[in-house]
């Protein structure tokens, strides 16, 4: 258990230091309860003893010897140094305040008294406009207000040794992105009027912007703070808006000279597969200098991005664009190389591959589970299969008729785009049916609006019992009534089917879009990768290694079916272990993983209301096709945003910047 | 103003009335302003700096404004800028509580930290937004200041026309966002991090060698001596002085009717016999008038329209306002061909001052130096064209904005308003038609045109003289003339501010204008409210309507109102020129334009050097 010396949290004061407490000399306040239980606070890495922590609501003293000074001024010298400058109290206040702790950590003189920090840091928390100005003096301020004597009692004992630790800048947006996109930062740009300079705060993290910009479920715009003045930042138009400005002659260009230091040619790394997962591997793994082979069982780049993601949502040239940029970094693409049937992981090794990255996704859709279900019906399709085929469709390599009514049986983005695809290719009403309701839907919000405004017909609370067919044709399929049970123990309605209530729905296709699984005969026994009790790759989820040394898994294949974003982040992770492997043999700490840890198990990124009344200006929207035209085709539905849009759109971000630092007792071992 | 300022309003929001208090005193708020809009009405002063109402700017950065609020039901309270934050249902406004000035004082005092401390070496002394709210905030100390950070930033001198001097930039953006979403260009935009943060151009780009076309409209809403133009005041005392140097003054339809208030008389006031008695009593050899220049050209160019028209080459855009030529030649290079050839009146002026006038009056041309007086900051740059400079020698040698012809007035202890009007004298290139006082606004180059092609075409005047059909005050306009005659019916558009200037061009590439003459003034308004006139505080264009009104009274009052009755203007044709677009006149007031486009080839590699981020992964 940790014990807090002293500090100051959410305005509530601490102090249990020896021979003082709280009632001692000043007025106890009447909050002043049992200390906030603080978990997994102990050490930072690997038993170095966390000594104190700052935040954006305070800071708690684990040990007593810790110089305030200097963590206030580490405190400070980052927001210094992330200030963007535009309001007054941020930009001179932090420079003033920062210069100032430094001058008095050393032992020199400052050129401001205590009082005037005092007054400084009071006018930043109170006046500045966004959240970095507003939170970083917050812990300045609760120590010079509640624990002055300590800061005095450290001027008149002189400079401290300098102390170990690590500072950290983050938003509720950057947290919630799996790939911890700058998001205030890449909007600022914008704002600023560099939207190339945002484009590169994105490919920081993956090569693949503008397909994200188009297709990403959105996690940060879950978590952004504008919603609770009006809506969430439209940062995935954003990032569209942003990728889509590289077109043409002028367009950013990538190419070999990205790379600061290639490495020797025999640093080679397979990746297997050239989804998301195996593009951003490959693309990382290309920039820190390593050969790249991405070998792909099928004929072009993208994997369910390709395959998965209609063209009406990611056009076909869109993904290329950004596909090739693989090969504009050196990257070599071997298609048509299927692991299981044209190599085993041995044979990589073989060839004489340092690591092998798996990124084989899941392909193979799970069945209903309901009688009279028989993959051989006609009629009858996984909904990855019918995404192909539609895909092939508009690829021209394969002509596939669709008419008469379609059934999709699912709630998730792939039922979404099948039944939006079926409704392009030709059928004559598409129907979803799905289990729970409308609000419990896993798809993305707009998608279901997007399928409702082009006539999807939906059947919520209904469940197949039985596929009706004849003469080897899928006919109909029988449906029988869901109905919500009482709320459990934490809030949650589970469904429970209405006997009696079945009914037979008739069509002629049945698109079972329930998810998806990894391939069965991609791994063999003697390639030595464990799988999980869900039958994904087994990994471990802070290195993404596998149980055969020198493979790592990610994506898809090894997280079961999730999102595009979570698979590119994924690819970041497993560079970083692969390189780590490679050059040390072990995969390091890494301390910023560390910290978003520590952040998350103890919430001290606190949602925090928006106080003060903000003038709501509604987000922007995209261009869209009339329905009755797009149902038509697979032209791209959504258009990029004008200029003028963005601009105003950039201004709608509050930029919720919060630092964090922790003071440890050794030094954090470096590491990505 | 216009209507590209047009405050955004949430879809569909209803305006809703609520009662609230400022300062203890009850009024009535409205869901659709701002405590700072709301407060006004009711003649609460509340210190503003980066705000400005007429352009609906508030980035909320200076973070001046503030109040205290506590909201209906709320027990605590808050500091809020008032220029952000809108009014709510049972807000309590607080302006002056010791907290709220005392932290509006340390604010100003933390603007002042990295501030140029020299006041009284800056063309804005006496007149800058950031003094006034120093002594509003009753500033008594400066305790942050720091020569070391003054001396970092940095200053664009690059540019003929204008100077960005960041040691004096609040970063309010007001600039950013007169460039951006006032005109559309974009040019400017924000550059650096923390204390570095600075206005820079585009791809870090000089001010010379960018996308900017010198409009000067940023340094209209500039608060302070940050954004300005060239000061050339001492090269103009310099030549008037010099005893060998005749100097040629002339000056613009504009500066007339857009100088009387500097001096206190009432705006839209038409100065132009003080003016000249002005100039010659700093020692100006010879007063010409830019008029007389703007008549020229409307011989020259109508008839090079009437000309094109008969060829079906359509439609041709007026090439007078030199701004919307390095707007052409930057942004739109594919339709220079359809500019016409005629130079600007200023330059029209310039090339006879150094040829026809010489030989008419017997003096050498190399002795004569021609300065104008223009309320255009690109003309500066314009005058520095390398097709306007012959042998070394420049057409016109110094422009003065208004701006700088006040301050020299001063420097020389002139007062405008007292002195005794005169008239023009020189009997050459001074006299001026109603058609060339009203090129000064927008659709008068246009009105002017047509007044003279009329005569052209059918052989006498036009009946009623004033076209009132071209007289709006719209971004575009647009007409339909009937010239009479073999020519009939032509098509006309009129712009001003580049941003409808954009949408006419757009239309033009896209084959979807069908215009036969289009006139483009790159100022909203025109030149009465160019780049280079006077500044006001906290205001944008506060005096556009009544300077126009002017230059239309003054046409109304002239005997002559066409340009080509200008009697001067035909001795000119009869003497020197032979006839409008002769060979002669084509090698003197004639010019030709090139392809200048702005085209940045970037890389990852170099985004990445210049991104400063935590998490930065290469």
């Amino acid at each position: 258990m940790t014990e807090i010396v002293y500090g100051v949290w959410d305005g509530i004061i601490y102090d249990n230091r020896a021979g003082r407490s709280a009632a001692d000399d000043r007025p106890v306040p009447p909050t002043l309860a049992k200390p906030p239980t603080l978990a997994n606070f102990e050490s930072f890495d690997n038993g170095n003893r966390i000594r104190a922590f700052f935040g954006d609501r305070g800071f708690f003293i684990f040990d007593a010897g810790v110089g305030l000074i200097d963590a206030l001024w580490r405190q400070m010298a980052e927001a210094a140094e992330q200030s963007c400058g535009k309001c007054t109290p941020c930009r001179m206040g932090t420079v003033l305040v920062r210069d100032a702790l430094d001058a008095l950590r050393r032992g020199n003189a400052a050129r401001l008294g205590l009082d005037e920090l005092e007054t400084l840091a009071e006018q930043m928390t109170a006046t500045s406009m966004c959240g970095l100005g507003q939170t970083c003096a917050r812990p300045l301020l609760a120590a010079l207000r509640h624990f002055r004597d300590v800061v005095e009692g450290e001027l008149k004992r002189g400079p401290r040794p300098e102390p170990h630790g690590l500072t950290y800048m983050t938003a509720p947006c950057i947290e919630a992105c799996p790939s911890r996109i700058n998001v205030p930062r890449y909007i600022d740009f914008i704002r600023d009027g560099k939207p190339e300079h945002s484009l590169g705060v994105i490919l920081q993290k993956y090569p693949m912007a503008a397909t994200c910009g188009r297709v990403c479920v959105r996690f940060c715009e879950m978590a952004c703070r504008r919603k609770f003045v009006d809506e969430a930042v439209g940062i995935k138009t954003l990032k569209r808006y942003v990728a889509d400005q590289q077109k043409g002659a002028h367009a950013l260009t990538f190419g070999r000279e990205l790379i600061a230091h290639p490495l020797s040619q025999d640093m080679r790394v397979a990746v297997v597969g050239a989804g998301p997962a195996g593009l951003s591997c490959a693309y990382h793994l290309l920039l820190h200098g390593y050969r790249v082979d991405i070998l792909e069982a099928m004929g072009e780049a993208g994997g369910m991005a390709a395959i998965g993601i209609p063209s009406y949502r990611l056009p076909k040239d869109v993904l290329r664009s950004e596909t090739e940029i693989i090969a504009e970094l050196g990257g070599r693409f071997l298609f048509n190389h299927a692991l299981g049937r044209d190599f085993s992981i041995d044979d990589l090794f073989a060839r004489g591959y340092r690591a092998v990255f798996l990124a084989l996704g899941c392909q193979q859709g799970s069945r209903l589970g309901v009688a009279g279900e028989d993959p051989s019906l006609a009629g009858y399709k996984p909904g990855i299969a019918f995404l192909l085929d539609v895909h092939d469709h508009v690829a021209g390599t394969r002509t596939i008729e669709l008419s008469g009514d379609v059934v999709v049986v699912g709630g998730g983005n792939v039922a979404m785009d099948c039944a939006r695809s079926a409704l392009r290719m030709g059928a004559d009403t598409v129907h979803v049916v799905y289990r729970r309701t409308r609000e419990d839907m896993p798809a993305d919000a707009d998608e279901v609006a997007a399928a409702e405004a082009e006539g999807i017909i939906f059947h919520y609370l209904a469940n197949p019992v039985r596929i009706v067919a004849e003469g080897g044709r899928i006919t109909g399929v029988e449906l029988i009534a869901m109905r919500q049970t009482a709320p459990d123990g934490r809030g949650r309605r589970n469904v429970e089917a209405a006997p009696g209530t079945e009914t037979v729905l008739p069509c002629t296709t049945l698109i079972a879009a329930i998810g998806q699984q990894i391939n069965r005969d991609v791994l063999k026994p003697e390639d030595g990768i464990a799988l999980d009790r869900w039958n994904c790759i087994a990994v471990d989820p802070v290195d993404l290694a596998t149980s055969r040394p020198g493979v790592f898994a990610g994506g898809d294949c090894a997280s079961g079916p999730s999102t595009l974003i979570h698979a590119m982040a994924n690819g970041l992770k497993a560079t970083r272990s692969i390189d780590d492997w490679i050059r040390l043999g072990y995969v390091r700490f890494r301390p910023r993983s560390r910290m978003r840890a520590l952040l998350n198990d103890n919430r001290m990124l606190a949602d925090d209301a928006v106080e003060v009344p903000v003038k709501p200006q509604y987000r922007v929207h995209h261009p869209e096709l009339d329905p009755n035209v797009r149902t038509q085709m697979f032209e791209e539905v959504e258009q990029t945003i004008s200029a003028e849009e963005a601009y105003r759109e950039a201004k709608r971000c509050m930029r919720c910047y919060r630092i964090y630092s922790v003071i440890t007792e050794q030094p954090i071992p470096e590491g990505a | 103003m216009a209507a590209q300022f047009l405050p955004q309003t949430s879809p569909g929001a209803e305006v809703t009335y609520f009662e609230a208090t400022i300062n203890g005193a009850p009024i009535t708020g409205r869901s659709d302003e701002t405590i700072l809009t709301c407060a006004r009405r009711y003649g609460v002063y509340i210190p503003t700096l980066c705000e400005l109402a007429d352009i609906d700017h508030t980035p909320g950065t200076c973070r001046v404004c503030l109040v205290e609020i506590r909201t209906d039901g709320s027990a605590k309270t808050h500091l809020v800028t008032a220029c952000t934050t809108p009014m709510q249902a049972g807000l309590e406004i607080r302006t002056r509580t010791p907290e709220v000035r005392e932290k509006q004082r340390l604010q100003v005092e933390l603007l002042l930290a990295d501030h140029d401390q020299d006041c009284a070496t800056c063309i804005r002394h006496g007149r800058c937004d950031l003094q006034d709210v120093a002594q509003f905030v009753g500033l008594r100390q400066n305790r942050f200041v720091d020569p070391a950070r003054v001396a970092m930033r940095p200053i664009d001198d690059s540019s003929p026309a204008l100077i960005r001097n960041m040691k004096r930039c609040i970063r309010c953006q007001r600039c950013i966002a007169m460039c951006r979403d006032g005109q559309g260009i974009d040019a400017l935009i924000q550059v650096g991090y923390g204390l570095d943060t600075a206005v820079g151009l585009r791809h870090g780009l000089t001010q010379k060698n960018s996308a900017c076309v010198t409009c000067g409209q940023c340094v209209l809403v500039c608060p302070t001596g940050a954004l300005g133009e060239r000061d050339e005041t001492d090269r103009a005392l310099d030549m008037m002085y010099d005893p060998e140097l005749v100097t040629v003054v002339q000056f613009a339809p504009a500066v007339r009717v857009g100088f009387g208030e500097e001096f206190g008389l009432p705006p839209g006031t038409n100065v132009e016999g003080q003016i000249i008695t002005a100039l010659r009593k700093l020692g100006a050899d010879i007063v010409l008038d830019t008029n007389f220049g703007a008549d020229l050209v409307i011989m020259e160019e109508g008839t090079e329209l009437l000309h094109r028209l008969a060829h079906r080459k359509r439609p041709t855009f007026s090439s007078c306002c030199p701004a919307w030529v390095n707007f052409a030649e930057r942004h739109c290079p594919d339709i220079l061909p359809l500019l016409s050839t005629t130079k600007s009146p200023q330059q029209c002026v310039g090339t006879l001052a150094k040829t026809y006038l010489p030989e008419k009056m017997g003096i050498d041309p190399a002795r004569i130096r021609v300065i104008s007086i223009m309320p255009c900051t690109a003309k500066k740059d314009e005058i520095a064209r390398r097709q306007l400079i012959h042998d070394g020698v420049p057409e016109v040698d110094v422009v003065l904005t208004t701006r700088e012809f006040a301050r020299l007035l001063r420097r020389e202890g002139i007062d405008l308003k007292t002195l005794e009007p005169s008239t023009f004298d020189n009997p050459y290139m001074s006299e001026y038609t109603g058609a060339g006082a009203i090129f000064g606004t927008t659709g008068g180059v246009m009105e002017a045109a047509v007044r003279t092609m009329y005569y052209i075409v059918n052989g006498r005047e036009l009946e009623t003289v004033e076209l009132q059909q071209l007289r709006g005050f719209e971004g575009v306009r647009t007409a339909t003339v009937d010239l009479g005659g073999a020519v009939g019916e032509v098509k006309v558009a009129m712009c001003h501010g580049l941003k409808p200037t954009r949408q006419i061009v757009e239309a033009v590439r896209a084959g979807t204008a069908d215009f036969d003459f289009i006139e483009i003034m790159a100022c909203p308004g025109g030149c009465v409210d160019g780049g280079g006139s006077l500044r006001s505080k906290k205001q944008y264009l506060p005096h556009a309507l009544k300077r126009r009104e002017t230059l239309f009274g003054i046409d109304q009052k002239r005997a002559l109102r066409q340009s080509h009755n200008n009697r001067q203007v035909q001795a000119l044709y009869r003497d020197f020129l032979g006839a409008p677009n002769s060979e002669k006149a084509h090698a003197l007031l004639h010019t030709w334009y090139t392809d200048r486009k702005i085209e940045m080839d970037q890389t990852v590699r170099e985004i990445w050097a210049d991104i400063r981020m935590t998490g930065k992964v290469y």
